[in-house]
């Protein structure tokens, strides 16, 4: 089960910025550095992944005991995908702790930029397991589409369990509570479908935030101005 | 002399018929007369090294096929196999590749067992008789340094190290190829390139970053392009001629070697033997041999000629003794703290010493290497006296570290010396001999010249040393600033090697030390200082280096001095202007609305000691600042980190006021139970409602996150709830709320529900027999207000 773990050796600050909800804002940058500067500190990045042939005509994911995908907006972005990766990466409790204690020393401010800073640091440790796994599979012959997570879209959250056992994501310290929450928090489960590259220009989908559940989540506030 | 090597052997394979899933190496025993063949097709179409069937004949990757036992048969057959085809003719390079996995902290694996993964590899290649060693398509530094400390190990024969890069030109765990080619060569690499991946056009910036940073023949074998799958098989887009069209750049920007990796085949190698018939190396611009430190993403160069770089020496021990204890206990959060701190203050280099009593400083070394080297990316400096210490961080670092330090000293000459030539390190050359510390200049212009005799002796280069000028106390001795400064003199005209020094000793015993000390920075920087060991928080220093930069001219048009004064100079924020009688009020809720924390206070203070009533304040500044907040934050002008400052800056305020007025009677708007619904554990959210209730003057009862329905409806009457906040984030818990609310209703609670959160809507709230839906603090707070009013 190949292991990458992240060397987070800044947190992207205008990451932190649009997670918090101020990319269009003008805003103290010592605060943004010091959230920035201690979510490096705090973040334990880990990541593992699996790579599984994908039956898309079916929707399922060939290990030892299938997994079938439901969802149509999760079966169509996967709807060329002749191989899949399910990963999973977490950056640890300790920054957790560390939003919650700061919050109650009455630091709303600095607990929830380091909450921003901490979805960026485990995003950010996503992305360069993906890089890594981006070289492996391009040799191949393949290309990615985007990262896709179970709550995503009309992919029902409720996959969790099978993303934990797909992903191995147990052997890197993540578990699941009984309402399909990942522990620690700052954790991320996801597939990655693999096409055949046939000469053509990649087919990778953008971000879109209609896409998502997450209502309240602050980035999408912004991006819907 | 430009050699060919040959083109990609698993797309030979594939054409001869290896199915996918088959492992490619055990054909060496099955089927040798394939792999020869392959070979003699390479041969006839001109190549003059060819690379043995072997690239994953290593244990990891064997145990894959259930093979792990057969590492030294199946290299053996390989090299069997290519020695049938080659005869004289040509050489046979022993191709290692990676074992898959990476090696801690990146990955699982020990940089030990990955040693011993390829050493056992290696041995087998080189006893069965290839004439070099070709490790090949490492993406990991660390990886690259394992095998070939292995191969040096092994062999006296020459080994070639090529990485594979990625398109944004580098490894894709962040190496350069500047700091790979200098890294390598300083470990003893014969030849450094690069291979697969990429194409011949992407390979062209990658060879010529590798040619100008080592003097070691620089070898090249891309890809034919991006691979395709066609119908289940992978192919290669580029043909024979475009490949050789682009070898007369790679030979110009400095490739002796080259060759083809994936997908190129007996054809490609004859367009690029071809394609080399007119050509003769090129000749390569070599720069003057420089101090060059490494991490394993970045390169720090040390010379007079380029600015001062600052060495942390911060991560000590000695004297601290929170910080040796938790070294002690194996916690090295302070360790990390002070590492990011250090480069966030401006330090190029940090320097690492474990030196704790009693504790397994092997163990600490290690450990504190790898922490460090995972979480910041300049350059260490190994700081210890124990050599079982510094061999264990010089095989942790993922770079070429600086060894801190070495004296004239025996033990040191012996025991460091070698570590350093193996590993690839740096010296700091500090003039101390068995006599002890010499007093003068030439004195210790004699000592690091032993040192350096020794160095050079054993094969290290004029680019590997640092050399200390040593430091004495100006109290103790009148001659010592000036002996250190001429001993920086005179390692500049003699050697003309970087220097060093800790400064701070020179003032031991004195007053007012940081004049002393920022004093003889400024004199040690015009007497050639080029990277000293400071403080990098001490801001007396940091300004003498500012201005010393500036005078010295590594600072053009004094740029840098001039926007740090003009910073230092300029009004830092409007709020700490004088506040006139007249406009005190609406300063204090100015302050409010810009988050002016640490200002509140004091104006508060003034407004209550002029005779304004704490209502006062609290209506016409706190409340009405925080209204405009929020309807600054509901017409989305304002964010919520900005109203979270405003509600910090009001907390103080009230914090004040209660403080100056303990007896006054706070309005009390309602009693809020809020909570976290049952297997929910978000409560930032939660949290930020809770707060902004609470400055609005209700009385908040917190029961925290994953609160059990009981809990909620207990709480609720025990307290006689006006209103009971409810939050989940999730599809998952959202049903909680319906829960919820039904027990209350039923246990006759008269508290008005909210409910909030990520997934929750006006339509669920409604349905589920909410009272109001709060989509974020803002309007809670607006909210709340209305329940309690109705």
């Amino acid at each position: 089960m190949p292991i990458y773990n992240a060397s987070l050796t800044s947190i992207d600050k205008s990451e932190t910025k649009r997670y918090a909800g101020l990319s269009k804002v003008a805003f103290d940058e010592k605060l943004i550095d010091h959230a920035c500067l201690e979510a490096q500190l705090l973040s334990q990045a880990k990541g593992i992944w699996q790579i599984y042939d994908y039956n898309h005509s079916t929707h399922t994911i060939e290990a030892e005991v299938p997994a079938n995908i439901k969802g149509k907006i999760v079966q169509r972005h996967l709807q060329n995908a002749t191989k899949i990766i399910v990963l999973a990466v977490t950056i640890g409790e300790d920054i957790e702790n560390a939003v919650t204690d700061h919050f109650k020393a009455n630091n709303y401010t600095h607990s929830v930029l380091l909450d921003a800073a901490a979805t960026t640091a485990v995003e950010m440790a996503a992305d360069m397991m993906e890089k890594t796994i981006r070289q492996y599979i391009e040799a191949q012959g393949y290309q990615t589409v985007m990262r896709f997570s179970p709550g995503y879209g009309d992919w029902d959250i409720t996959f969790q369990p099978e993303m934990l056992r797909l992903s191995s994501a147990r052997e890197i310290g993540i578990a699941l509570t009984t309402s399909m929450m990942l522990i620690p928090r700052k954790s991320v489960t996801a597939v990655i479908g693999l096409i055949p590259n046939c000469g053509g220009s990649s087919s990778q989908a953008s971000h879109d935030c209609k896409n998502c559940n997450k209502l309240d989540c602050l980035a999408r506030k912004e991006s819907s101005i | 002399m430009i050699y060919v090597f040959d083109g990609a052997m698993g797309t030979m394979l594939q054409n001869a018929g290896l199915k996918p899933g088959e492992c490619p190496e055990l054909l060496n025993v099955e089927k040798p007369e394939v792999i020869t063949n392959i070979h003699e097709e390479y041969i006839a179409h001109g190549s003059n090294i060819i690379e043995t069937n072997s690239f994953g004949a290593n244990r990891i990757k064997l145990s894959h096929y259930g093979l792990a036992e057969r590492v030294k048969e199946l290299n053996t057959a390989a090299v069997k196999a290519a020695k049938a085809a080659a005869g004289d003719k040509v050489k046979i390079a022993g191709s290692i590749g990676s074992t898959g996995k990476f090696i801690k902290p990146l990955g699982e694996l020990t940089f030990d067992e990955a040693y011993e993964v390829f050493y056992e590899q290696i041995s087998a290649l080189v006893n069965a008789g290839v004439d070099m060693i070709l490790i090949e398509t490492i993406i990991d530094i660390q990886e690259m340094r394992a095998a070939l400390l292995a191969a040096k190990a092994v062999t006296d024969k020459p080994v070639i190290c090529q990485l594979s890069f990625n398109s944004d030109g580098r490894t894709v765990t962040g190496t350069d190829p500047q700091t790979a080619a200098i890294t390598l060569e300083a470990m003893g690499a014969d030849i450094i390139g690069a291979n697969c991946s990429l194409g011949p056009a992407q390979l062209l910036p990658i060879i010529e970053l590798l040619a100008a940073n080592c003097s070691c023949p620089i070898s090249i074998q891309p890809n034919a392009g991006m691979p395709h799958l066609v119908e289940g098989k992978t192919v290669f887009p580029m043909d024979a001629e475009e490949m050789a069209s682009w070898v007369p750049k790679l030979v110009e920007a400095g490739a002796t070697y080259i060759g083809g990796c994936c997908g190129t085949t007996p054809k490609h190698i004859a367009a690029i033997k071809k394609a080399i018939q007119l050509l003769t190396p090129a000749v390569r611009q070599h720069r003057k041999p420089m101090l060059a430190l490494t991490s394993r993403s970045k390169t720090v160069f040390i010379d007079k000629t380029l600015p001062t770089v600052l060495l942390g020496e911060r991560i000590n021990p000695t004297g601290r003794k929170k910080l040796a204890a938790e070294i002690k206990e194996g916690n090295f959060l302070s360790v990390k703290k002070e590492a990011l701190e250090q480069v966030h203050a401006g330090a190029h280099l940090l320097d690492v010493n474990m030196g704790v009593a009693g504790i397994d400083q092997t163990k600490a070394m290690s450990k504190a290497i790898t922490e460090i080297s995972q979480l910041v990316d300049v350059p260490l400096a190994i700081d210890t006296s124990d050599a079982k210490a510094l061999e264990a961080g010089l095989k942790a670092y993922p770079g070429r570290a600086l060894i801190n330090s070495v004296s004239a000293e025996p033990e040191r000459l012996d025991e460091f010396l070698p570590l350093a030539k193996k590993y690839g390190a740096a010296i700091l050359c500090l003039p101390i001999s068995p006599a002890g510390v010499p007093k003068t200049a030439p004195e210790r212009v004699a000592v690091v010249q032993t040192i350096i005799d020794h160095a050079l002796a054993i094969g290290m280069k004029p680019n590997d040393f640092l050399l200390d000028a040593l430091v004495m106390t100006v109290a103790a001795d009148e001659e010592a600033c000036i002996q250190t400064l001429n001993t920086l003199k005179l390692y500049r005209e003699k050697f003309g090697y970087p220097s060093t020094m800790g400064l701070s000793n020179i003032s031991f015993g004195l007053p007012n030390r940081p004049l002393i000390n920022s004093n003889f920075f400024t004199m040690s920087l015009a007497y050639g200082l080029d990277a000293p060991i400071m403080n990098p928080y001490d801001t007396a220093m940091q300004e003498a280096l500012l201005a010393s930069s500036a005078l010295l001219g590594f600072d053009k048009n004094a740029r840098h001095y001039s926007l740090s004064a003009a910073n230092a100079n300029a009004p830092t924020k409007a709020a700490t202007a004088p506040i006139s009688e007249m406009d005190l009020l609406a300063s204090i809720k100015t302050a409010v609305i810009n988050g002016e924390k640490e200002a509140i206070a004091p104006m508060v203070e003034k407004a209550l000691a002029e005779g304004h009533s704490s209502t006062e304040i609290t209506d016409q500044c706190l409340t009405a600042a925080m209204n405009e907040v929020g309807i600054g934050f509901g017409s989305g002008k304002l964010f919520l980190p900005q109203v979270l400052l405003s509600a910090e800056a009001m907390r103080e305020a009230f914090i004040k006021i209660k403080e100056l007025l303990p007896l006054q009677n706070f309005q009390n708007k309602g009693i809020v139970v809020i909570a976290t619904v049952k297997g929910d554990i978000h409560d930032l959210g939660k949290n930020i409602v809770g707060a902004l209730l609470e400055n609005n003057g209700f009385h908040i009862i917190d029961l925290g996150k994953d609160v059990e329905l009981d809990t909620i409806v207990k709480a609720a009457l025990e307290h006689d709830a006006d209103i009971v906040g409810l939050c989940a984030l999730m599809t998952t818990t959202m049903p909680q709320i319906d829960f919820v609310i039904d027990a209350l209703k039923k246990a006759g609670s008269k508290a008005k529900v909210m409910v909030g959160g990520a997934v929750l809507t006006q339509e669920y709230a409604d349905q589920a027999g909410a009272d109001c839906y709060a989509r974020d603090g803002v309007v809670a707070v607006n909210l709340a207000k209305e329940l309690v009013e109705k």
